[in-house]
Order: C-alpha cells, then structure tokens, then sequence
C-alpha cells in the first residue's frame, strides 16, 4: 500500500459535479490530494491500494449504496474517516450508517463549503492520531516483548 | 303521511349526484399529489446535488476572481501562469453550473406537468416528451436499484388530457418499481397503432397474484402495507384512460416473469370518444 506525503481526501459521488465542485473549492483552500469516483466499485478498489485519510461518499449510488461502500472502506482502511454526504431526506439512512459503518460525520446537501472543509481537516487529524496511536502501541508491544526478553534472559542468567 | 314529491326526489338526486362526482374529482386530485408526495425524497436527492454544487461553485467563482485580481496586480509571469490556471477552474466550474441548472429545470419540468391549471383542456402533446419527464420524477427514487429502459418508438402528436395521462404514467412506474424487490427492470415501449397510441411498462418483479388479478382495478384493493397503498392509484388509472379518453388499460402478468400495463389511448378525441375528466371539471 503506498502512502502519501499530502492529506488525503477520497470522494465518491455518482454525479459528476459534486466531484468537480468539491474538489475546485479543497483545492483553493486547502493542500489535500483528492481523488474522485463516480463509481463506488472502482473508488473500494482504489482503497485497496492506496492509504486515504477520508473518505467522503454519497449515499444514494446505482449498484451500491453509500453505506455498503464506507462498510467496504472500514474494512479496507480502517482508521480512516468515513462521512455521509447525501441529498437523501430520510433520517433513517443517517442513523443506519451511523449505526452500521462507524460514520464519523452525516453531511447534508446542499453542504456548506466552510463546515465541509472544517470536517475534512477534523476528520484527516483523526485518521493520523489513530494511525500514530496504533503505531504507539505497536511499538509499545515490541518494547514489551524485547523487555520480556531481556528479563526472561535475566532471570536465566541468576537462576 | 303526503306522497313523495317526485321533482323533490329528482333534485336530491341531481344535488348528491354532483357531489360524488365533485368528491370523486377531489380524490382523483389527492391522489395526484399523494403519488408526488411518495416520490418526494427522491425528487429532493435529485436536486440537492446540483444545487450543492452550484453554491460551492459560486463561492469557489468569487474567491479564485480575488486571486487573479491580486495576481494581475502583481504582474509577474509567475503570478501571471496562476492567474491563467484558476480561470480555466473558473470556466470549468461555470460548464458545471449550466449542467447543474438543466438538471433542476428537467426536475421542475417534470413536476410542471403535473402541476398544470389548465388540465381539463385536451392539448395535442408529445407522449414520449410526458414519459421522459415522468421518469425525470422517478429517477431518484429508483436510481440505486432499478434500471430503466426506453424504448420510444415514433409517435404523432396524441389529444389528450397530458397530465392525467401523466398521472396514470407516474402511478403505473411507481407501483412497478415497488413491485421489484432488490435489483430490477423496468421497461417503457411507445408504438403507434392504426390511430391510436400503445404504451407498455413492464417490470422484473414477481407479477400479480392469480387471485388478485381480477381486484387490480377495484377501488380501495392494495396488497401494499397501510401508509404505502391506497388502493386508488390503479382505479383513478383506469378511469382516466378509458372513461377520459376512450382508450383502454389492462395488464398481462406471470408470476415470477413480472407485469406489463398496456395503455391505449386514440391519438384524436373524436366527439364520441373524449369524456370528461372523472368526476367533471372543476
């Protein structure tokens, strides 16, 4: 899995111009990488290769739904992000994914540049403190075994 | 006790007579934004994207203008380059609004053509134009599931009454698309025949019942949950095609190779033919 210098942001949506849109106005604001999808199949295939920090996903899509798609991404990627942009006016896909997938936020459209900006820049600084946390305690259980070592070696030594 | 008085009698008679059919006219209009009403969220998801996009754009329009501003007034060629990239953004971004602003005008058209004051005027229209802004309706609703297909045969201008015939196009793909559970098909096929015009929908659900074939058309019969069917969507349909227009509505169904509604309406209202619109008009 290759793994990038940038933030990065993945967006599914099945219309064109949400892609577009969203990714003209993160890059005037912001530094991230943005890889958009019009497919969710090929945006899960995508996740199996490359390291995101978001994934941002409509959530009426033909073929697979954008809770089947941040299920597959949790999955494949967990720690990173998942968010719910969707122009579905039924709270009961909002509680559903929040239920199911682990949502990190629900957005509604039509969004809010500014709120959707402040949730993308939320949402990447937690996807890096879960991956530093997991690489600490990684790290942590290696130290605790190589002690383990050390005081199994120890205690060969005295006894 | 005094005789009946049968002038008495008839006028009663004449007074409840024109009010069913004003009831009759009121339901039939009820159901009407009943069925929009049920497509609503999918109306909704159909046009909040574009209206997404076409506000972030807007705002993403006035901060690169700023930039370029600034740009232009420092003058360098470096400043210069960037300036020339973000008005290409910039031009990109207007495309997407004209396509954002089609897809909302397509979604209005097709609400319009329910919506029309003038509905009891017969008007020569483009049945396959009234199909393709029906399905406009649907699109949301079925896109995560249901495949449409149209196969739109060459039709000449049909006299008709444009939004009931829509009424009964919108009720027939509505219940064809809450007929298929999971994934499915739904086809629409416009031919002319001789001198009438025949519409087939067919769907990949389960197909009707034997035993409820016969009730299909009964008003108040549904097999859908309370809050889902009415039981009114298939009579009001029959109503408006055969009593309103002289033509004919019926269906041919297997269970488990799905339905097909049929619906043929005269291409000219002769005299004979055209009816009033159920319950009169009002």
């Amino acid at each position: 899995m290759s793994t990038n210098q940038k933030s990065s942001v993945l967006i599914v949506d099945d219309e064109e111009m949400v892609i577009t849109s969203v990714r003209a106005y993160l890059e005037i604001e912001s530094e991230f990488e943005v890889h958009g999808f019009t497919s969710p199949e090929e945006a899960a295939k995508y996740l199996e290769e490359n390291l995101v920090d978001i994934a941002v996903s409509d959530y009426l899509m033909p073929r697979m739904s954008g809770i089947q798609f941040l299920h597959r991404a949790r999955e494949l990627q967990p720690e990173a992000s998942r968010v719910l942009l969707t122009g579905h006016a039924d709270k009961q896909s909002a509680i559903q994914a929040i239920n199911q997938v682990g949502l990190y936020q629900y957005v509604e459209k039509p969004w809010e540049n500014e709120q959707l900006l402040l949730i993308i820049q939320n949402g990447i600084e937690r996807a890096k403190l879960l991956r530093d946390l997991r690489a600490k305690v990684s790290e942590l259980d290696t130290a605790h075994s190589s002690l383990k070592n050390v005081q199994k070696r120890l205690l060969q030594a005295f006894l | 006790m005094s005789q009946p008085d049968p002038l008495q009698a008839s006028n009663e008679m004449e007074a409840l007579r024109a009010q069913v059919e004003q009831l009759a006219a009121q339901l039939s209009e009820e159901y009407k934004m009943a069925s929009i009403g049920r497509l609503l969220a999918g109306i909704v998801h159909e046009i909040n994207s574009p209206i997404g996009s076409i506000l972030s754009n807007n705002q993403v329009i006035v901060r690169a203008l700023e930039r370029v501003e600034q740009a232009l007034a420092g003058g360098d060629p470096a400043s210069l380059a960037k300036a020339k990239g973000l008005v290409g953004t910039c031009r990109s971004l207007a495309a997407v609004d004209k396509i954002a602003c089609e897809r909302i005008a397509e979604v209005v058209r097709g609400l319009k053509t329910f919506a029309r004051v003038e509905s009891a005027d017969l008007r020569k229209v483009n049945l396959n134009e009234q199909i393709q802004n029906t399905l406009k309706l649907t699109h949301g609703e079925f896109k995560n599931r249901i495949t449409v297909e149209t196969d739109l045969g060459e039709l000449p201008p049909v006299e008709c009454h444009a939004n009931m015939l829509n009424q009964v196009f919108l009720n027939i793909l509505v219940n064809a698309g809450q007929a298929i559970e999971g994934h499915g098909k739904i086809t629409v096929r416009t031919r002319r025949e001789g001198d009438r015009v025949h519409i087939a929908i067919s769907d990949t659900g389960p197909g009707i019942r034997p035993e409820d074939r016969p009730k299909i058309f009964a008003q108040g019969f549904t097999t859908k949950p309370v809050g889902v069917g009415t039981g009114l969507g298939l009579s009001i349909s029959k109503k408006i095609v055969e009593e309103t227009h002289g033509g004919s509505l019926d269906f041919e169904s297997e269970p488990g190779a799905g339905t097909t509604f049929h619906i043929r309406v005269p291409i000219e209202q002769g005299r004979q033919a055209a009816g009033q619109p159920p319950g009169g008009r009002t």
